[in-house]
This record gives structure tokens, sequence and C-alpha cells, in this order.
């Protein structure tokens, strides 16, 4: 017997009852571990870099911005490139299937993000052979099941055309593949010329502007851009990719906060219930505790017994739930846009270390209020 | 020195006060009590219930503190000791035998004995053979897998005893070994403390109701009112 055998009989001493909290706390990293991996897939966060800013309206996501602002903001000397973008959301067939296609002009989108998404020369080429032509995401053809050449048509959910049809027509020019695993494929590049001549109304805005700084840029570049506009028609805002992507390249809700809000709402019940479960289950043996005191195991001793009791039954609880997580991002991942990156991974661990302490602290620190002599009296 | 060392009393008692806040007033146990106990006695403590046998032996265990006195067992003075050096000490000098046994019912006979090994720095085929040898010594033999739920009250007593004394300590204190036993486990058990204290030269400190038990100690004290009666001395 070791030290950690004492610690894991513990934690099976009424095996229902740990198999319980096991089973609610991978309930929870599971659905922690969806929810992270939806939002690092599908919004693309995790490959996006910090570098890139985007200018949207300050009066709202949604809401468009002139196109004439584009010279001011290129004019900026810290400022390298810029691009636009109108993003078009709608459906294949059926509402349920939701894509998106991002209206640009693909020389622009390649000098800004080219190398990000993963454009090449032949595919800006490609896509300028026609008005009608897109490129499509990797993760978004393998869904879909396309391939280059193919026809398909996209029922837009916003944005009409001038004769009242929301059906756009497109042909796949080619297929972009993304600068690594977690960059967001799963949308389409249209062209903007097209978009914009067909439209019904918005005609000559954009829904953001993409803006590369210089190398030297100043770090407050950002800051900078908005001043332009300050006290304009048109006051922006501009955030750097990250924030931006994860706040509208697909114009959901707020993804983010709504799966902090339910994993967070996850943790919080778990660890209630894990810590209530924990203090009875250490108040119930207060006397063995204070025999192991009378046998002079330490205050430090009794607290690591405890809290490696708690650490050992997240670990399994939370290891397996981690685990079925990684396994739907492996079978279902590509359509569902999951990604389960090491870095939700790391967060999930530094999650579990977290939950697993704090459970452990308050019985723990029962334990060792205790006195032995009233531990006797327990009984 | 050494020689005057060596001939102090093993455990010394000076002055001991202690008193317990019962419903917001504070009632003394001690005050003042002397009690000197030299190497490799057997002393049996008896006392009508409620005169503070228990406590005096929580505190030769240090498991409870004196309000005043000096209190020193060997060379370590545990009423000036914290809690992390009394822990300690318990770890290393002595051994506890309790009246309802408290074994971990989580854990085999051959873990429970093993469990004050822990805090030793002993690889794990050194506990073993030690955990084989005490219960050996006990009469366990063979019984190292069982658990306590299916043991006699003398054959958990035993691992009982065996727990204590599996770190070698020089002092064993007793509170009722035998007071939970029927007569023949209890003479077993009374043979048993004998034995430690004759052969392997335990000091042994034995709260007991028992006459008969008492009558294997070296000597018996009686506590009342807070004070020691010396009744009895063995030839
Ligand atoms: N932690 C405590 N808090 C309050 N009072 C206590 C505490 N421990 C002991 N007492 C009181 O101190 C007195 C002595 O208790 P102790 O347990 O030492 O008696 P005892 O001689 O062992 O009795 P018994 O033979 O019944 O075991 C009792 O009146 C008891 O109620
Ligand atoms: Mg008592």
């Amino acid at each position: 017997m070791t030290f950690f055998d004492l610690a894991r009989k513990n934690a099976w001493r009424k095996p229902l009852r740990t198999l319980l909290l096991m089973v609610c706390i991978a309930v929870a990293f599971l659905i922690y571990g969806l929810a992270a991996s939806f939002v690092a897939g599908a919004q693309g966060a995790a490959g996006a870099s910090d570098e890139l800013l985007g200018v949207m309206s300050a009066t709202g996501r949604t809401q468009p911005l002139p196109m004439a602002l584009m010279p001011r903001i290129a004019a900026d000397p810290e400022v390298a490139a810029v691009g636009y973008m109108t993003r078009m959301r709608g459906f294949i067939e059926v509402e349920k299937n939701v894509v998106a296609v991002s209206a640009v002009d693909p020389g622009l989108l390649m000098s800004v993000n080219g190398k990000e998404l993963g454009l090449t020369a032949d595919l800006v080429d490609a896509i300028g052979q026609a008005r009608e032509n897109v490129l499509v995401g990797r993760a978004l053809a393998d869904a879909q099941g396309w391939t280059a050449g193919q026809r398909i048509a996209v029922t837009t959910f916003d944005i009409a055309k001038q004769d009242g049809s929301r059906d756009w027509r497109f042909e796949i020019a080619g297929i972009f593949e993304g600068e690594n695993a977690s960059t967001d494929t799963y949308f389409m590049i249209g062209r903007y010329d097209y978009v914009n001549a067909v439209r019904a109304r918005g005609k000559d805005t954009v829904d953001a502007f993409i803006v590369r700084p210089q190398a030297s840029a100043v770090p407050d570049l950002a800051a900078h851009i908005d001043q332009l506009f300050a006290n304009s028609a048109a006051p922006t805002r501009t955030q750097s990719e990250k924030q931006f992507l994860e706040a509208f390249l697909r114009q959901y809700a707020d993804i983010g906060m709504i799966v902090n809000l339910v994993t967070g709402a996850a943790f919080v019940t778990v660890l209630m219930i894990v810590v209530n479960t924990m203090v009875f289950a250490v108040r119930e043996r207060l006397f063995e505790i204070g025999v192991l005191k009378t046998l002079g195991f330490s205050q430090t001793r009794i607290v690591a017994l405890i809290l490696g009791e708690t650490l050992f039954v997240f670990a399994i609880g939370g290891g397996c739930g981690l685990a079925l997580a990684k396994l739907a991002t492996v079978f279902a991942g590509p359509n569902l846009g999951l990604v389960f990156s090491p870095l939700v991974f790391a967060k999930a661990l530094a999650i579990l270390l977290v939950l697993g302490f704090a459970t452990g602290a308050l019985p723990a620190l029962n334990a060792i209020r205790t006195p032995i002599i009233n531990a006797f009296r327990s009984r | 020195m050494t020689q005057h060392i060596a001939q102090e009393p093993y455990i010394a008692l000076k002055g001991i006060s202690k008193a317990y806040n019962i419903g917001g007033q504070a009632v003394p146990i001690f005050s003042g009590l002397d009690l000197c106990i030299p190497h490799g006695d057997f002393v049996a403590v008896m006392g009508p219930s409620g005169s503070g046998k228990s406590t005096l032996l929580n505190m030769l265990a240090g498991i409870d503190r004196p309000d005043a006195g000096s209190l020193r067992i060997g060379a370590s003075h545990l009423d000036q000791m914290g809690e992390a050096a009394r822990s300690s000490w318990r770890a290393h000098h002595m051994g506890i035998v309790f009246q309802f046994y408290n074994l971990l019912p989580i854990l085999t006979a051959a873990e429970n004995v093993e469990l004050p090994l822990l805090l030793k720095p002993l690889s794990r085929r050194e506990r073993r053979i030690r955990v084989e040898r005490v219960l050996d010594l006990v009469g366990l033999g063979g019984r190292e897998r069982q658990y306590p739920g299916v043991m006699s009250g003398g054959q958990q007593q035993r691992v009982g005893i065996a727990r204590a004394i599996v770190c070698d300590p020089g002092l064993l204190l007793c509170d009722e070994p035998t007071g939970d036993l029927d007569r023949k486990s209890a003479d077993e058990i009374l043979e048993m403390l004998c034995f430690l204290n004759r052969q392997l030269g335990k000091t042994i400190v034995m709260v007991t109701h028992d006459p008969q038990a008492a009558l294997h100690a070296k000597r018996t004290l009686h506590l009342d009112k807070g004070d020691f009666v010396e009744e009895r001395r063995a030839a």
C-alpha cells in the first residue's frame, strides 16, 4: 500500500456515490470539451492571430460601413494592407444547412489574410475568371461533399437581390485549405463586385475592413484608426482578428459568451455537488482522520490525503469527459467545425486542477480544524 | 552526565493542570498533578468514570495539552512542542491501543498495520517485511488479507496492537484495551502486553476498569479527584 492507494481506497469507499460523482464531472467536462472545441473550430479563434485588425461599425456589428472609409484607412502609414468584406449568411437546400459567404476583393484579401486562409495565386486567379465564382474552404467543402467545378445555390437569409429573390448561384472555382487545422475554413469566399452589383440594398457598403498593420506599427493602431472616424457619420470599432473573428466572422449570437455561461453553469453545479458530497464524505470519517492523526499523520498529510482523493475523482471523471469530447471531435469534428486543440486541452486540465483543489479545500479544512480529541468524540 | 540522564524517569509530569470548558465554566480535571514513570514500567491506571484517565492518556500521547505544568517523555518536552512536532513525535515514539480498536474498515489487517509505516522512509518491501513480522508476533500470521469486519474483537485488538508496535516505539499507551473483550480474549491481549513489556522492554501505560487486567501490570495507580493514589505494586 502507498499513500496514493490510501486516497484511492478512501475514494472508492462508497462506489456508487463515487461513480455518480465521476459521471457528473465527466458530463461537465464533456460539455466543456465540446463547447470549447466548437468555439475554437467554428470561429477559427484557435488559428486567429492578434496581428490582423478588423474595423467594424461602432453602432453595431451588423451595421454596414461605407466603402468610402477605405482610402483613409489605407493612407495611414502604419497600415500595410487593407481588405474588406460583406458577409452573407444563407443555407443550402434546407434551412439547417447554414453557410456563410464572405464577399471580398480576392486580391486585397490575399494581401491581407492570404497566408492564414491558405490562398494561392492560382486560387485568386481562378476566382477572378468569372463573377459568380467562389472559393470554398476545406471544412465546408468536405462537409457538403463539394469539389471544384461544381455549381451550387445559396439561399441567403438577409441579403436579397434586386429581383427580390434570395437565391444566389455560384460556381466553385477552387478550394482553400487554411494554414493549419485550426484555421476556420467553414465558409466560402465570393466576389464583392458581383454581390454588390446584384444586391437590392446596402450598395457600396461593407461589414468590415480587414487591416494588416506594418510590422513596426504602434500597438494602439486600433485606437488610432477609430480616432480617424470618431466624429464622422460612421464611427468605427477596431479589434484584433481574434476578437474580430470571435465576434463577427460567423454572425451567430455571441457564441463565446453563451459557451462560457453554459460551461460556467455546468462547472458551478458540479462544484457544488462535489463539494457537498465531499464535505459529507469527510465528515463521516472525522473519527478515522482522528485515528490517523494519533498515528502521527501531520496536518499536511491529512490535507494531501483529502486533496488526493478529490483530485483522483476529478482526474478519472474529467479524463473520461475529455476523452469523449476528443472522440466526438475526431468523428464529427469536420462537419461541426469542432477543433479539440491543445489549447482547449490545456485549459480543461487547468480547470480540472483548480476544481479538484477547490472542492478538496473545504473538506480538508474541516478535517484539520477538528482537534483529535473532538474527532474521538464523534463516535 | 549520561549516567544522570539514564537515571531520570522516562516520563515526568510536574504540576500538570488541565481544565475543560463545560457549559461556559472551567471545570478543573487536574490541578498540580505529578507523575514519574521509569523506563520499562507497566502501569495500570484505574479510577471512576470521569476522573480524567483518558485525558491523562491523551496528554501522554501528545493529543491534548496541559494548561500548565511540564510534560517530558524521553528527551521530548511535549508541553513546549507545536502541533507538527507532536505529530511527528507520535509517529516515532509512541504507539496507542484503543478500546474499540479503531481500525480502518476499508483496509485489510496488513494495510492497517502498515499505516504508520507510510510515515517512514521505507521501501514497499521493507514495509511488507515489518508488517509480516509484527502480525506473526501477535499471532495473526496468514490473516494479512482479512478485513477487520470479519474478525473477532480479540483478533481486531491484536491488529490494533500490531499497528501500535510496528514502528517499534518505546512507549505504548492503551485506553481500556480489553474493555470490549470477553475474559479469554482479554487475557490473551494482556499476556501479549506483558510479553511486549518484559521481552521487548516497552514502557506501557494502560487505563482499565478491570481489576483483573490491572493485575498484569507492574503497578496500579488509582486516579481520584485529580490525584494519584498508588494501590498496589507487584512483588
Ligand atoms: N474535550 C473535552 N471537552 C469538555 N470536557 C471534556 C473533554 N474531554 C473530557 N472532558 C471531561 O473531562 C472529564 C474527564 O474525562 P475523561 O474522558 O478523561 O474521563 P475518564 O476517566 O477517561 O472516564 P471514563 O472512565 O468514562 O472513560 C469528564 O468529566 C469529561 O466530561
Ligand atoms: Mg476514558
